[in-house]
C-alpha cells in the first residue's frame, strides 16, 4: 500500500499510523529487553543464594511489657478477649491463650501501621465484598476505639468503665457494638471496631504460638490441628485410628526433653 | 528477484569480512601445542588448582581467599603468567621443583597447604603440560600476601626441617600386580587429585598421617569422611558406578555433596572423564578397610537421649528424610547406613541441623537441593539428642553426641559465618 492507494479524505491512513506505532513500540519493546537482560543474573550451583550463617528466624514473642498498649488498653482488649473466648471445658479464655500480647505485637509492627498496604486515595465506602475501605490503620482504629467504648460506658453505664461491667453487661454491651447498634464518639464505628477485635483475638487464638498467641498450642490441642508437621506418609494407610502424635509450633515444641 | 540478490551480496560481503580474521589469527608457534595445553587444563582440572588459587569474585589462578589452618593464615598465590605479581618470571623447571620438592623459584620454602607431599608424584608428562596451559593465561596482576603465619611459623626456612621429618620427594610407584585402571586411579587420587588433603587425618606437626590414610578428618569446621572400603564408615557399601556418580553428578542413591566437596565436584571431578572416575573407584574401593571392629549400638532404644532425638526427629527432619531415613534419591541424603552419619567424629553432622547446607548443583542434577538450617530452632541438647539419634536408628551404630559438643560447633560456626 502507498500513500496514493490512500482514501482521499486528507487524513493519514489507519494501516499507516498504526505500522508507524507497532515500529516504534517494537523498538522500544527491544530497548527494555536488553536493558533488562544486562543487569539479569544467572544462578547456577554454588552461586545459587546460600549464605550460611545470615538467615533471619522467626523471633518468638516472649511475654512482658506492652509495646503498643498503654496499660489501660491493654486491659480492656485483655477484658474484651476474655468475653470473646470465655474459659470453658474446651479451653483457657482468650486472655489466657495470650490474644491481647499478640494484638499488641502486632500493632507494632506493620499490621498496625499498615506499611505494606497501599493507603493512598481515594478513600470510598465500597461494598462489603470490598473488604476494609478505611483509611484508618489498626493503630488509630485501636486508639480511638477504646477511648470510644470507655467514654460510651462511662456515659451510660452509671460511670462505670468497661472492665468495672459485670460479664452478662459485658456481653451485652459487645453484642450490641456486633449489631452496630452503639453509636460511639469519634472516627471508628462500634460495628467496625468490633469486627476488628474479633477478627485479631481468632487470629491470636488460633495462630502459631510464635506470635504470641495460641500459648502452649491450646487451640490446636482443643481441635485436633498437628501445626508445622507436613509428612504423614507413616500414616497414609492407618485408617480409622487416631493421629496422636501432638502439635509442633514453628519454633518447636517445648517439651522434647521432657516427654520425648 | 532484487531482494534476494541483496541478501546474497549482504551474505558474501559478512563472509568476506570474516575470512580474513580467520586467515590472519596468529599461527601456533611450538611450545603453543593445542594438544599439550589441554592436556594441561585437565591437569589443572584434576588438581583442583582454581579452588585454592581463586577467589569466587576474582580471576581464576589470580589468587584466593584465606586458608585457616591450626598454625595460622595462609593465601594461595597469584599462579598467571604476570611477571610482576604471579609466575610470569618463573621456568618449567621452577614449576617441577615447586611441585616435586616444595621448594618455589629461588630456592623458596612452600608450607604443605599447597598439597605438594601429594603432587611430588606427578609424572614428568603432566607437570609439562600443566606449565604448557598456565603459560596460555591472561596474566593479572594480583599481588597477594601469601604468608600471613605468626612468628615463627612465618620463617619459610623452618620447611627444611618439616620436610625432613614428614616429606620424602618420590615420583608415583605403579603396583605392578595391579591393572592399568587401578593404577590410574591410585595415581589421581594420590597425586593429582591429593584426596589425602582432606580425607586422611593429619599428625601434630600437619602432616599427612599414612597410616590411617583416607580414613576421615576434621578440617575447617567439617569432618571429611572416610573413603575407605570400610562399609559402616567410609564407602565400601558403594558400588564402582554409585561412586562414578557422586564423583561425577554430586548425587548417587545416598548422598548429595555439600560443602568442600561441593565446591569439589563443581569446580574438578564432574569434568574428569568417565574412564578416570571409574579408575579411581577401582582404587578406592580396592583397598583393605582398615581394621576397625564392628561397632555395635551404643546407645539403648530407651535412652532419654534417644527418645528425646526421636521426638525431635520425627517433629522435625521426618518431613524430608523419611520415618525410615532412607530420604528421597537425588533429593534428600539417606541416613540408614551413611558413613558420614556414622562417622566416628560428628561435626559434619551437628554443622548440617545447625546451618543446614546446599547441595551442589551440576549439569547432571542441577537442582542444588538445600537443607535448612535448625540451630535457631533446636537447644544444644534437642541437637546433640537428634544427632544421636540418627546416628543409632535403622541398623546405623555410632557414639553419642553431647551438648558440649553442639556447643562448640555452635562457636566455631559463629566465628566462620
Amino acid at each position: 500500500m502507498t500513500p496514493s492507494d490512500a482514501p482521499k479524505t486528507g487524513q493519514p491512513s489507519v494501516f499507516h499510523t498504526s505500522r508507524r506505532r507497532f515500529l516504534a513500540t517494537t523498538a522500544m519493546g527491544l530497548v527494555a529487553l536488553s536493558a533488562s537482560g544486562a543487569s539479569a543474573k544467572i544462578l547456577f550451583g554454588t552461586g545459587l543464594p546460600w549464605d550460611s550463617g545470615s538467615i533471619e528466624p522467626p523471633r518468638q514473642v516472649l511475654p512482658g511489657p506492652w509495646t503498643f498498649f498503654t496499660p489501660r488498653e491493654g486491659e480492656m482488649v485483655e477484658a474484651i478477649a476474655e468475653r470473646l473466648i470465655p474459659a470453658d471445658d474446651l479451653s483457657v479464655s482468650g486472655k489466657d491463650a495470650g490474644c491481647a500480647v499478640f494484638i499488641d505485637r502486632q500493632l507494632s509492627g506493620h499490621y498496625g501501621t499498615s506499611d505494606r498496604l497501599y493507603m493512598k486515595g481515594p478513600f470510598q465506602p465500597g461494598l462489603p465484598t470490598q473488604g476494609d475501605q478505611s483509611d484508618l490503620t489498626p493503630v488509630v482504629k485501636y486508639r480511638q476505639g477504646l477511648k470510644a467504648l470507655d467514654d460510651h460506658c462511662r456515659r451510660t453505664m452509671g460511670g462505670k468503665s468497661f472492665t468495672d461491667l459485670s460479664p452478662e453487661q459485658k456481653d451485652q454491651l459487645l453484642a450490641a457494638m456486633e449489631k452496630d447498634e452503639v453509636t460511639f464518639d469519634g472516627p471508628v464505628g462500634a460495628g467496625s471496631f468490633f469486627s476488628l477485635i474479633l477478627q485479631n483475638t481468632m487470629e491470636g487464638f488460633f495462630a502459631d504460638p510464635i506470635y504470641g498467641g495460641n500459648r502452649d498450642m491450646v487451640s490446636w490441642k482443643m481441635i485436633g490441628f498437628p501445626g508445622t508437621r507436613y509428612d504423614y506418609r507413616d500414616h497414609v494407610l492407618k485408617h480409622n485410628q487416631k493421629y496422636t502424635a501432638p502439635p509442633v509450633s514453628i519454633g518447636g515444641r517445648g517439651d522434647w526433653a521432657r516427654k520425648g | 528477484m532484487t531482494r534476494t540478490r541483496l541478501a546474497v551480496a549482504a551474505a558474501a560481503a559478512l563472509l568476506f569480512a570474516a575470512v580474513p580474521s580467520i586467515l590472519s589469527a596468529p599461527a601456533r608457534a611450538d611450545d603453543q601445542d593445542f594438544a599439550l595445553i589441554e592436556r594441561g587444563r585437565y591437569v589443572a582440572t584434576t588438581a583442583d588448582c582454581v579452588a585454592c588459587h581463586s577467589l569466587p569474585s576474582g580471576k581464576p589462578y589470580a589468587g584466593g581467599s584465606a586458608l585457616q589452618t591450626p598454625f595460622g593464615t595462609l593465601v594461595a598465590p597469584n599462579i598467571t603468567p604476570d611477571r610482576g605479581t604471579g609466575i610470569g618470571n618463573w621456568t618449567e623447571e621452577d614449576l617441577r621443583r615447586t611441585l616435586r620438592e616444595g621448594i618455589g623459584r629461588g630456592g623458596k620454602r612452600l608450607y604443605p597447604a599447597m598439597p605438594y607431599p601429594a603432587y611430588t608424584r606427578m609424572t614428568d608428562d603432566d607437570i609439562r603440560a600443566l606449565w604448557a596451559y598456565l603459560r596460555t593465561l591472561e596474566p593479572v596482576s594480583n599481588a597477594v600476601e601469601a604468608n600471613q603465619l605468626p612468628f615463627p611459623f612465618n620463617i619459610r626456612l623452618l620447611m627444611a626441617g618439616w620436610n625432613l621429618l614428614n616429606f620424602e620427594p618420590e615420583p608415583f610407584k605403579p603396583d605392578p600386580q595391579k591393572s592399568a585402571e587401578w593404577n590410574r586411579g591410585a595415581y589421581l587420587v594420590q597425586a593429582l587429585g591429593h584426596c589425602g588433603t582432606c580425607h586422611t587425618p593429619k599428625t601434630m606437626l600437619g602432616a599427612d598421617d599414612t597410616g590411617r590414610a583416607l580414613q576421615g578428618a576434621n578440617l575447617q569446621a567439617w569432618y571429611a569422611p572416610s573413603i575407605t572400603a570400610d562399609k559402616r564408615q567410609g564407602i565400601g557399601g558403594w558400588t564402582a558406578d554409585q561412586l562414578v556418580a557422586y564423583l561425577k553428578t554430586g548425587a548417587n542413591h545416598q548422598s548429595l555433596a555439600s560443602g568442600p566437596m561441593a565446591e569439589e565436584i563443581q569446580n574438578s571431578s564432574s569434568r574428569m572423564t568417565d574412564a578416570d572416575l571409574k579408575a579411581i573407584a577401582a582404587y578406592l574401593l580396592d583397598r583393605k578397610p582398615p581394621g576397625t571392629q564392628a561397632q555395635t549400638a551404643t546407645v539403648a532404644a530407651d535412652d532419654a537421649r534417644m527418645r528425646t532425638g526421636g521426638a525431635v526427629y520425627t517433629d522435625t527432619c521426618m518431613a524430608c528424610h523419611g520415618g525410615d531415613g532412607k530420604g528421597q534419591t537425588f533429593l534428600f541424603p539417606t541416613l540408614a547406613g551413611s558413613g558420614v552419619v556414622q562417622a566416628d567424629d560428628p561435626a559434619t553432622l551437628i554443622r548440617l541441623v545447625l546451618d543446614g547446607s546446599r547441595a551442589v548443583a551440576t549439569d547432571d542434577r542441577p537442582t542444588g537441593p538445600a537443607m535448612p538450617p535448625l540451630g535457631w530452632r533446636l537447644t544444644d541438647a534437642d541437637v546433640a539428642a537428634v544427632v544421636t539419634y540418627i546416628r543409632n536408628s535403622w541398623s546405623n551404630a555410632a557414639p553419642p553426641v553431647s551438648a558440649d559438643d553442639v556447643a562448640k560447633m555452635r562457636k566455631t560456626l559463629a566465628q566462620v559465618n
